[in-house]
């Protein structure tokens, strides 16, 4: 790889279709987000067989408004000079975890790009992305920093120790804490996405009112979130006069509590110099405020990506797409997707 | 003229070169549900063995369907941005009108017939005035020959993995019996359709690869249960 290190991403795992260039895994030339949300919100959850359709549809176009965005035309050479050297010099997909005929068309995709360009094609899993999703835009953060990834698949407390090593610390035990939010949400019949919904609620409820457990683990850095939901489920059982704002308020209020406790843990631990959030659930504001301030009030930086950055991006595939090939190399084309991909410490 | 075709829309992965002397080189395999994992290394080897680079190609060829939902999103979504990364048009075909090219043109009726899973097939009927394809259940398409047969056509010959699924009721639609094409037919052979892509490229049907889409033959589940789930509120209200 040349000194540029100029990576195009692509990432089609869920509900998303996206495409990013990104320069040496830190800096971001273009990148671009098309959702369906639209398209499966009256089905009140992501509809596999549509998603996969829909990134058909979209990751060419997509990926040409991406190269676009870096003054590249869709062969990838410079709108400056159409018959000059090509201008990307490696192609990276998520190939997991995710639903897996969303997870095709984004891999088959990028192995078709590098194929084509006779450039490396690095497969990336999706939770590496979102660890460096902080990075990209706080280029000043100082490693190690404790990650928590928060999405609704996803729980867990990651170790970053340099670009490309990590530590998994802990995570969940049985639901996510954005599935909890989900599950919540649609059994106080609010709308989904769930964890924006509740977050909205959350404002106007009184977070006091109602002692919901926090539950301890085995693991001190592990989480558990079903008790949690099946508490407030017997609780709304038994109390129907109880307003959905204050359980709302006071559900958010238990999971934020052990999300925030268990960074802080983690953070004395490995001696972090600071701490990020990352995943869809990381745009949820009392989680965000709760979060800044703990770690403010230790004296340590947090790092709170924007909105963008907290959900599926292409932009942290193209990073970790970067650091993945400078430490491992390319990955062989004959490589799939991997749905349960999970996120294990990095060797 | 050099164009690479590229086939995953029923049971096989294949890749094929042909230029206007013919097919050039192809590669096939059956690799199950490992659609992804076998194109790209199959493309990649065969392109060294031909000893062509793919900036020397003129065109993409790729079948859109019907067939396998997943095989085809490999094969459409590899054939889209292989065309985009390279800048080339690309042809598309569908796996009837290749498997209807593989065969003998001295049989004058072919049927080609794709198995669609969950009991269905997907037919076209020869000379049919209706473009496109049909989809449903292998009696409807027995009854179809039967009514072909009842206007005095002559034999047929019935091409395609969803023929030789259903061959011992569709052997009964007519007397006597319509010929079925061998296994080696069960999918539509990729070398035919780089050959079809060839004549289409002469005549300059082509298109732009963001225009290319994958013919499913069926719509997707949650919008089915949609629909019917619609229908059944409206009927009880």
């Amino acid at each position: 790889m040349n000194q540029r290190g100029r990576i195009l991403g692509i990432e089609t795992s869920c509900d998303e279709t996206a495409a990013a260039v990104v320069d040496q895994g830190r800096t971001v030339v273009s990148s671009v987000v098309s959702s369906q949300v639209d398209l499966h919100a009256r089905y009140g959850g992501v509809v596999p067989e549509l998603a996969g359709r829909a990134h058909v549809e979209l990751a060419l176009p997509v990926v040409t408004d991406a190269l676009q965005g870096a003054g590249l035309d869709r062969r990838g050479r410079s709108f400056e000079d159409l018959e000059g050297p090509l201008g990307i010099d490696a192609v990276a997909a998520t190939i997991g975890p995710g639903l897996i005929g969303a997870l095709l068309v984004g891999v088959s995709t990028a192995k078709a790009f590098a194929l084509a360009w006779g450039v490396p094609f690095v497969g990336v899993n999706h939770l590496e992305g979102h660890l460096y999703a902080a990075m990209l835009e706080a280029p000043e953060l100082e490693l190690p920093v404790v990650v928590l990834l928060v999405s609704g698949g996803h729980t867990l407390l990651v170790a970053l120790d340099a670009p490309g090593s990590y530590r998994v610390l802990g995570a969940t035990v049985d639901d996510a804490a954005g599935e909890a939010f989900d599950k919540v949400a649609r059994y106080l019949g609010l709308g989904y996405p769930g964890g924006p919904e509740i977050d909205r609620l959350a404002r106007s409820g009184d977070s006091s009112l109602i002692r919901f457990p926090r539950a301890s683990t085995a693991g001190a850095l592990d989480f558990s979130f079903s008790g949690l939901k099946t508490s407030v489920v017997s609780y709304v059982r038994a109390h129907r006069e109880v307003a959905n704002a204050d359980v709302a308020a006071s559900f958010q209020e238990a999971v934020v509590d052990v999300l925030v406790a268990k960074s802080l843990a983690a953070a004395d631990e490995i001696g972090a110099r600071g701490a990020c959030l990352a995943g869809g659930v990381a745009a949820n504001s009392s989680l965000r405020q709760r979060f800044g301030e703990a770690f403010a009030a230790r004296g340590m930086m947090s790092y709170l990506p924007s909105r963008a950055m907290c959900t599926d991006n292409a932009a942290m595939i193209a990073a970790a797409g970067y650091f993945q090939l400078e430490r491992s190399g390319p990955t062989p084309l004959d490589a799939g997707a991997v749905p349960d991909l999970q996120l294990r410490s990095s060797k | 003229m050099r164009i690479l075709a590229i086939e995953t829309a029923v049971i096989e992965v294949g890749v094929a070169l042909a230029d206007e002397t013919g097919p050039l080189a192809s590669v096939t395999a059956r690799p199950g549900r490992r659609q992804a994992e076998t194109l790209h290394p199959a493309i990649a080897d065969l392109l060294r063995i031909a000893e062509i680079a793919p900036s020397q190609l003129d065109a993409i060829a790729v079948d859109i369907g019907p067939g396998l939902f997943t095989g085809l999103r490999v094969g459409v979504a590899t054939a889209k941005a292989l065309a985009g990364a390279l800048g080339l048009p690309v042809v598309t075909a569908t796996s009837l009108e290749v498997l209807v090219a593989a065969c003998p043109s001295a049989f004058g009726m072919v049927v080609p017939v794709v198995d669609m899973r969950r009991g269905e097939v997907a037919w076209t009927m020869p000379a049919s005035p209706e473009p496109g394809f049909r989809v449903g259940a292998p009696g409807e398409l027995a009854a179809e020959l039967a009514a072909l047969a009842a206007e005095g056509a002559g034999p047929v010959l019935l091409v395609g993995d969803g023929a030789l699924f259903h061959r011992g009721l569709l052997e009964g639609a007519t007397t006597p019996a319509p010929v079925f094409a061998g296994p080696e037919l069960a999918a539509p052979p990729v070398a035919s359709l780089a050959v079809l892509a060839i004549a289409a490229m002469r005549n300059g049907t082509c298109c732009d690869p963001a225009e290319v889409g994958a013919l499913y033959g069926r719509e997707a589940d949650a919008r089915i249960n949609w629909t019917t789930r619609e229908a059944r509120e409206a009927v009880s209200q």
